[in-house]
């Protein structure tokens, strides 16, 4: 095959391209593989865990979301045991 | 998930809300090429897992600042893989590579089973040739011969135009033939 230093033919051209489409296929990943990538994906990793119980800001959220909650529910017992209480006066 | 149910847009939206379901179907989606594009890059299937685990960890991690401007969620995808193969290669520059050729042949796709995974000397030397290649014409290779994209969408993920991936492209194949050349690996055929 004549080279010319900057130029490619047509025939080099399809040569090259065919060799490379021998070798760059696409592989499929093991399934092995696949699986531990989709578990890494589902659950969070430990220092994912560990960067969100540091989150002040979101431990402050979660700590008072929950006594706001439990606040209402003790304020709606509280209410429900005085209306039952007062009408078996 | 057919893919005629999978409205990309919707699952994009869900996803960048904090759906990890969301985000799951795009793993589902995008896997195989991103771990196609990472082992043609390392060549080492151990760090291709690790390196495709990171690149949807990073993903995950940002997608809330993915805002879709014309480039494709695929090209996002892409950008993060080519930075931590980047990064890679900076890391293990002063290390040693490992040869592409003891790494184990994963089969294609379409192959069966049973198939004879083994490459013969010359497509090893073509893959040595190609991984000495400067990293943005791998990239190049890569996502043309391997996921058949268009220049257009290989420009799109370089952050290039259409003619500067064409013209990239005659520079590769320039390259490679004198390489080959050198390497008395035959360009005529049988």
């Amino acid at each position: 095959m004549a080279r010319s230093k900057s130029t490619l033919s047509e025939d080099q051209v399809i040569a090259l391209e065919a060799h490379l489409a021998g070798v760059l296929t696409r592989v499929v990943p093991p399934i092995e593989v696949v699986q531990r990538l989709r578990e890494q994906i589902r659950f969070p990793q430990s220092k994912e865990i560990v960067l969100r119980l540091r989150d002040w800001q979101r431990m402050f959220f979660v700590f008072s979301g929950v006594m706001s909650g439990l606040l209402v529910i003790i304020t709606i017992a509280r209410a429900l045991y005085y209306f039952v209480a007062r009408k078996h006066m | 998930m057919p893919e005629l149910e999978f409205n990309e847009e919707d699952v994009l939206t869900r996803a960048s809300q904090g759906d990890r379901d969301a985000f799951g179907l795009l793993y589902e989606r995008y896997i195989d090429r991103i771990f196609n594009y990472v082992y043609y890059r390392t060549g080492n299937l151990h760090d291709a897992e690790d390196l495709t685990a990171r690149v949807f960890q990073r993903a995950m991690n940002h997608i809330k600042n993915y805002t879709d401007r014309g480039v494709p969620f695929s090209a996002w995808l892409y950008r993060i893989a080519h930075n931590l193969v980047a990064n890679w290669h900076r890391d293990r520059s002063r290390r040693q590579e490992i040869p592409i050729h003891d790494v184990p042949v994963l089969p294609s796709k379409g192959d069966h089973p049973e198939k004879n995974l083994v490459r013969s000397q010359e497509q090893d030397a073509l893959l040595r040739l190609i991984r000495r290649l400067p990293g943005e014409r791998q990239n190049l290779l890569i996502l043309k011969f391997v996921e058949n994209m268009s220049n257009a969408e290989i420009g799109a993920i370089m952050g290039r135009s259409e003619g500067a991936v064409k013209s990239l492209y005659h520079r590769t194949l320039l390259a490679l033939r004198d390489q080959l050349g050198d390497q008395s690996i035959n360009l005529d055929g049988e």
